[in-house]
């Protein structure tokens, strides 16, 4: 036999792979399916937009919701709405996988006689329950969260109707304590809201409001208008976080000043205090003897911050014009919550912001609110077995009640539990009876997160299930109880009733508008303080347990109370703070974890007055020594995602659910407290490696997140402005000696990049002061460009998908490793804050490294500026990502969209979008399906895209505006005009001169407040 | 059907023309006649469907033999009056079964094709065509873009209005000294050059 060399096997091998792609080239058989009755509005291709209500936390923040041949594909902010004012958080926008969830029940289920949940006809489960009900309806509970104040009033007829028990409304992270503060100072029943975008200066006393709490985005907005650099002298509101913790909200703040948790009250009074000894004028007399006895030097003592921080404190409060001062949230109500919260508004009261800054509303509605009271009122009667029927809607309690309150035990005394959930979840796998609801995109209802605020949800989609909306299904079973029931019950279905509830307004305006919205909040004008100020008890919180540590269990910013876990993209996203995804972690100091020897990764076992969790260490330097962190939201066993079903592990629980470690506590009102125990750390000796998306938060002093100081800021803003934003003189920090001073920079103009002949130059101005590091723009991405879910062994391996990632830089960085740190530490340091939120996307550079070394032209520059990206040409050398200084090309290793999408999740792919295949790169596009569209009606009207009709999903996304998107080659466009900063201006990676079309502008370091 | 752009006049004006034509002549006829007028298909349309249902002519069977050359052709119908959208967006709009029962309803009863359509309708159930013009994968096409230029469907298409079965009929460019076939990249970028339009891979890959 002769011997094959070795370019004659290459050649039989190519002849054979080239006969076998002939053979598989057969041309497969597709369908064309019409409609058989196409609806008039829609014409395949077009997208048509709804406006509804955004329902996965009680914000409430309008939608419009795109929708393409009837299926919603991409969810954004409805510009209109009074609370998001055109943004989306994070959470939000992944919403819109509920209706496609892999998860969802599509029948209603009936546990049978093998235990198992089995499915039964809509007409045979609705029988059952109306059995249920005529055995006993006494005997019936119903438990959920807000469902919306219509629905709100059917289910409160309905339980009137057939004889419930009562219905109890649970929402985890409800702030009772905040209203019964507002009762205890002023008298009157209201829910504060906070608007921040008149303040001057802006105290959170432990409150994380930009990632919980009331409204987020909305808060993160106000925020940003009332620090903006241009609009507001001195750059603008100063922002001051006082909490254990350097967490998402307080990485924004000019001075973070970590208090020991708990104490806020009492640091509230004490600055209160020196508020007045700098000359505040306040009515000393209506406090009564509160004020007595406190003091800086007392207060230091309790509270960890040094005398003259809370004098200085005092002397800003005194001086501010617009103070907004405000009381913890959930993760740091304590059980003296109620006593904090009212310190806070009181030193509010004080400064003169109640009623300006700090809205009172009038409230007239008297929907059920939640009440944790109630709640283990109701725990109470199912464990003495006086439930015989509980309804579970909107609501996991199995998962996010602490185990001291017996729920699990007293579930068990229930003999027919009745879950609505549309995704299956600890709670409803427990029941009896699944009676699964639509999910919001496929629901009418409506919501209202404040007085004045009436917002509705309107289907998006046909049902994509045999699925019923609950309001529907109970009146159903009411009705069949008899005529005398049914009397009682409202007539028609929620659709007909919800119509009747807005009889007094435009219905088909409002579904179009997305709900009628009063132009000002009703408020109560004038509140007096009441007496009972005088008797106000503000102490340290009452601690459970034993132990060197307290721990505190903050809600996530992604996960909420857990609710979100189910959605994968929360769980790829990276956390803000630590940038770990799909676990759980602890965060304690790194002088704690010195002391216990632990480094980042290693098992720690916590241990509670509660219970004992085993969870992996993240050591920190933004987070007391006394102190460890656990996010709320992970381990969830039921689900997908939400559990290792994914990864052929299924009940085994993704992370540690942290609730179950802590103590059934309340505060004095009985409202939920959060904040309640000490905890034992003790290693185990285990340790498994984190998947994270950051492994360092140092940048070695290149200029990647810049910032510079308020004062070279205005030393500039008195120089000319350049035309174009050239290349700032060494990055924006002002001249500091560094190894990157001999970098060669050459000012350059993006414009020259796209053809003479083309009219447009793509660019994209982040504004990293406005940044807060929030990822809804991540999230956002995902959806809009079909980016698939890896799964965490993939973000280990490094081949996390996402085209637009947040980079979390503290500080400048060294460039020299300091010895004996390993590279990975984290350099926060307690009580500074120097956080650099840098979303970080392709640059679209002018001189891409990537383009030159594609071998295949797969990669190039295109007319108008952009750098593209051929997938069908790539044949996936990755020279163009090893190329890339940036690092935002990606490489899909699998078909991930195929093997981490079950069906139906592929139902909302964009279909705008190419779904890239195995071997293929991929990158950031600015989103260049969006320009195709909006090329469409300029070239048929014969005119220019017009700035404003491109936007980009991140920047649709933001809540603070820190991304514009738009013509470079227009000097009158909005992307254009936000560039006219010759001194905030950079380009990341300036040295390397790749000529980005995406310019930063640097964050500005205000720095502490004076005194 | 004819290669000039296709005007809106026509869009709207030919098949109101027709119809009118053909209602008139019901109408203005005695009822026996009338009735069977309505009943009894034209030697043309049943030759027609004949041919279009011939499972030896080139291109796939469809699932109702409808005919091209009979609806485009002999009545000239413009295509953009079953074609709905095309003019507007990416998609073409390949018609509904209610356009087509807009017509049906009325006459044509007697033809097998139809009673398939009544069929379809009765059951509402979608009819699943057999694709033709299918361009590679990773193509954004846009029909609107090519219709609002005033290129015509035949272009791409070939001559529908003569075809009563429809397949893809070849057409070859050279590009380059190598070939290009229809509704391959090399064959639309001979029409982009000639043109003088964007051949920038953003425009159609992305």
């Amino acid at each position: 036999m002769p011997e094959l060399d070795r370019r004659e096997f290459l050649k039989l091998v190519g002849v054979g792979a080239g006969a076998a792609a002939a053979a598989g080239c057969s041309e497969r058989v597709e369908h064309l399916i019409p409609y058989v009755v196409q609806p008039e509005v829609m014409t395949p291709g077009i997208a048509i937009y709804y406006a509804s209500t955004c329902r996965e936390c009680p914000a409430a923040c309008g939608l419009h919701v795109r929708t393409r041949e009837g299926r919603p594909v991409k969810l954004e902010g409805n510009p209109e709405h009074p609370v998001s004012k055109g943004s989306l958080c994070a959470r939000g926008q992944v919403s819109i996988g509920r209706t496609y969830h892999p998860d969802r029940y599509t029948t209603p289920m009936s546990r049978g006689a093998d235990g198992k949940l089995a499915p039964v006809s809509w007409e045979e489960a609705i029988r059952t329950l109306a059995d249920k009900l005529r055995q006993g309806a006494a005997g019936a509970a119903l438990l959920g969260g807000d469902p919306g104040p219509t629905a709100s009033q059917v289910l409160d007829r309905w339980v009137a109707a057939v004889g419930a028990s009562g219905r109890v409304v649970y929402e985890p992270f409800a702030q009772e304590s905040l209203r019964e503060a507002v009762k205890t100072l002023f008298g009157v029943e209201s829910e504060p809201v906070f608007d921040l975008s008149q303040a001057d200066l802006v105290l959170s006393f432990g409150s994380d409001f930009m990632e919980t709490g009331p409204s987020p985005n909305e808060h993160m907005r106000q925020l940003a208008e009332a620090r903006d650099v241009r609009a507001k002298e001195h750059g603008g509101a100063r922002f001051v976080y006082l909490g254990p913790r350097l967490s998402m909200t307080a990485s924004n703040a000019d001075e973070w000043i970590p208090s020991k948790p708990g104490t806020e009250g009492i640091l509230a009074l004490a600055v209160l205090r020196a508020a007045m000894d700098s000359g505040l004028t306040a009515d000393r007399t209506a406090l009564g003897g509160l004020l007595d006895g406190v003091d800086a030097a007392r207060a230091a003592a309790r509270t960890g911050v040094d005398a003259k921080t809370i004098q200085r404190l005092g002397a800003a409060v005194a001086r501010a014009k617009s103070l907004v001062a405000l009381p913890p949230t959930a993760g740091l109500s304590s059980r003296r919550a109620s006593a904090t919260a009212a310190a806070v508004l009181l030193l509010d009261h004080a400064a003169g912001a109640v009623a300006r800054t700090v809205l009172l509303p009038a409230e007239t509605e008297r929907t059920k609110r939640p009440s944790y009271h109630e709640l283990l009122a109701l725990v109470d009667a199912m464990k003495s077995g006086k439930v015989s029927v509980l309804l579970v809607h909107d609501a996991n309690p199995v998962h996010s009640m602490p185990p001291g309150t017996g729920f699990r035990e007293a579930l068990a005394k229930v003999p027919f539990l009745v879950s609505f959930a549309p995704i299956k979840d600890e709670t409803s796998e427990q029941a009896h009876l699944v009676l699964p609801d639509l999910t919001p995109l496929e629901s009418w209802g409506d919501a209202s997160p404040r007085p004045g605020v009436r917002s509705l949800l309107q289907p998006t989609i046909r049902p994509l299930y045999g699925t019923r909306a609950m309001v529907d299904v109970l009146l159903e079973a009411g009705r069949s109880l008899g005529d005398e029931v049914a009397a009682k019950l409202p007539p028609g279905n929620m659709r007909s009733i919800l119509e009747t509830a807005w009889a007094g307004e435009d219905f088909r305006k409002a579904l179009a508008r997305g709900g009628s919205f009063a132009a000002s909040l009703p408020t109560h004008e004038h509140v007096a303080l009441s007496s009972a100020v005088a008797k106000l008890e503000v102490s340290e919180p009452l601690l459970e347990g034993e132990g060197d540590y307290v721990l505190l269990a903050h809600p996530s910013p992604l996960l909420g109370d857990g609710r979100s876990a189910a959605l994968p993209w929360m769980q790829e996203v990276p956390d803000p703070v630590t940038k770990v995804t799909w676990n759980s972690w602890v965060e304690l100091s790194h002088a704690t974890a010195r002391r216990l020897g632990v480094e980042i990764g290693d098992v720690l076992a916590l241990k509670t007055a509660a219970g004992t969790l085993e969870v992996q260490a993240f050591p920190r330097g933004g987070i007391r020594d006394d102190v460890v962190a656990v996010a709320v939201g992970q381990g969830h066993t039921v689900g997908w995602y939400a559990s290792h079903e994914m990864e052929g592990r299924p009940g085994e629980a993704r992370g540690v659910n942290v609730i179950a470690a802590l103590p059934a506590a309340v505060d004095e009102a009985g409202g939920r407290a959060w904040f309640t125990t000490k905890v034992q750390l003790a290693k185990t000796g285990r340790s498994e490696p984190f998947a994270v998306s950051q492994t360092q938060d140092n940048q070695r002093d290149r200029s990647i997140g810049a910032a510079l100081p308020l004062a070279a800021l205005a030393a500039g803003a008195a120089a000319p402005a350049e035309a174009v934003p050239a290349a700032p003189e060494h990055g924006a920090r002002g001249g500091e000696e560094s190894a990157y001073q001999e970098e060669i920079h050459v000012p350059f103009d993006p414009v020259l990049d796209a053809a003479q002949n083309s009219p447009y130059r793509w660019g994209m101005t982040i504004d990293v002061d406005r940044c807060t590091g929030c990822s809804a723009c991540v999230a956002a991405c995902y959806i809009e460009n079909n980016s698939p879910i890896v799964g965490e062994d993939q973000v280990r391996w490094g081949r996390l998908m996402a085209w637009l990632r947040i980079e979390r830089w503290v500080g400048d960085g060294v460039v020299e490793d300091i010895p004996g740190w390993p590279r990975e530490r984290n350099h926060e340091e307690l009580g500074k804050v120097d956080i650099r939120h840098t979303p970080m996307m392709c640059q679209q550079c002018g001189a891409a490294p990537c383009e030159p070394v594609c071998p295949v032209f797969a990669t190039y520059h295109n007319p108008e500026g952009l750098n593209g990206m051929v997938y069908n040409r790539c044949i996936g050398t990755r020279y163009c990502s090893n190329n890339c200084p940036y690092k935002v090309r990606r490489f899909n290793w699998y078909d991930f969209s195929l093997e981490n999408w079950p069906k139906p999740l592929h139902l909302m792919l964009n279909p705008d979008v190419t779904v890239r295949a195995q071997g293929v790169m991929e990158k950031c596009t600015y989103c260049t399906q969006r320009i195709e569209i909006a090329r469409q009606p300029a070239k048929d009207q014969k005119r220019l895209i017009r700035d404003g009709e491109v936007i980009t999903a991140c920047a649709q996304a933001c809540p603070t505006q820190a991304i514009t998107f738009g013509n470079l080659k227009d000097p009158e466009s909005n992307v254009s005009k936000k560039r006219q900063e010759p001194v905030r201006g950079y380009v990341a990676l300036q040295g390397l001169n790749t000529r980005p079309a995406t310019l930063y502008l640097a964050k500005v370091v205000r720095g502490p407040v004076e005194g | 059907m004819s290669s000039l752009p296709v005007l809106p006049v026509r869009r709207v004006a030919l098949p109101a023309a027709l119809f009118l034509l053909l209602f008139g002549l019901v109408l203005g006829l005695p009822e026996g006649r009338a009735v069977s007028a309505q009943q009894k298909s034209s030697d043309a349309a049943f030759e027609a469907q004949r041919r279009a249902a011939d499972p030896s002519a080139p291109g796939p069977v469809q699932p109702i033999p409808f005919s091209h050359a009979l609806h485009a052709g002999t009545y000239q119908i413009p295509c953009l009056y079953c074609h709905t959208g095309t003019d507007r967006s990416r998609m073409a709009g390949v018609p509904s079964v209610e356009v087509c029962m807009g017509c049906h309803a009325q006459f044509g009863g007697d033809l097998e094709g139809v009673k398939l359509l009544k069929q379809y309708w009765e059951n509402k159930k979608p009819i699943e065509w057999v694709q033709i013009h299918r361009l590679p994968e990773h193509v954004k096409f846009r029909h609107n873009r090519h219709i609002q230029a005033g290129v015509a469907c035949d272009t791409c298409h070939g001559p529908v209005e003569r075809l009563d079965k429809l397949y893809l009929v070849p057409d070859t460019k050279w590009v380059n000294l190598m070939n290009a076939d229809k509704l391959k990249m090399g064959w639309c970028l001979t029409c982009h050059w000639q043109n003088n339009v964007s051949v920038d891979c953003l425009t159609c890959h992305y």
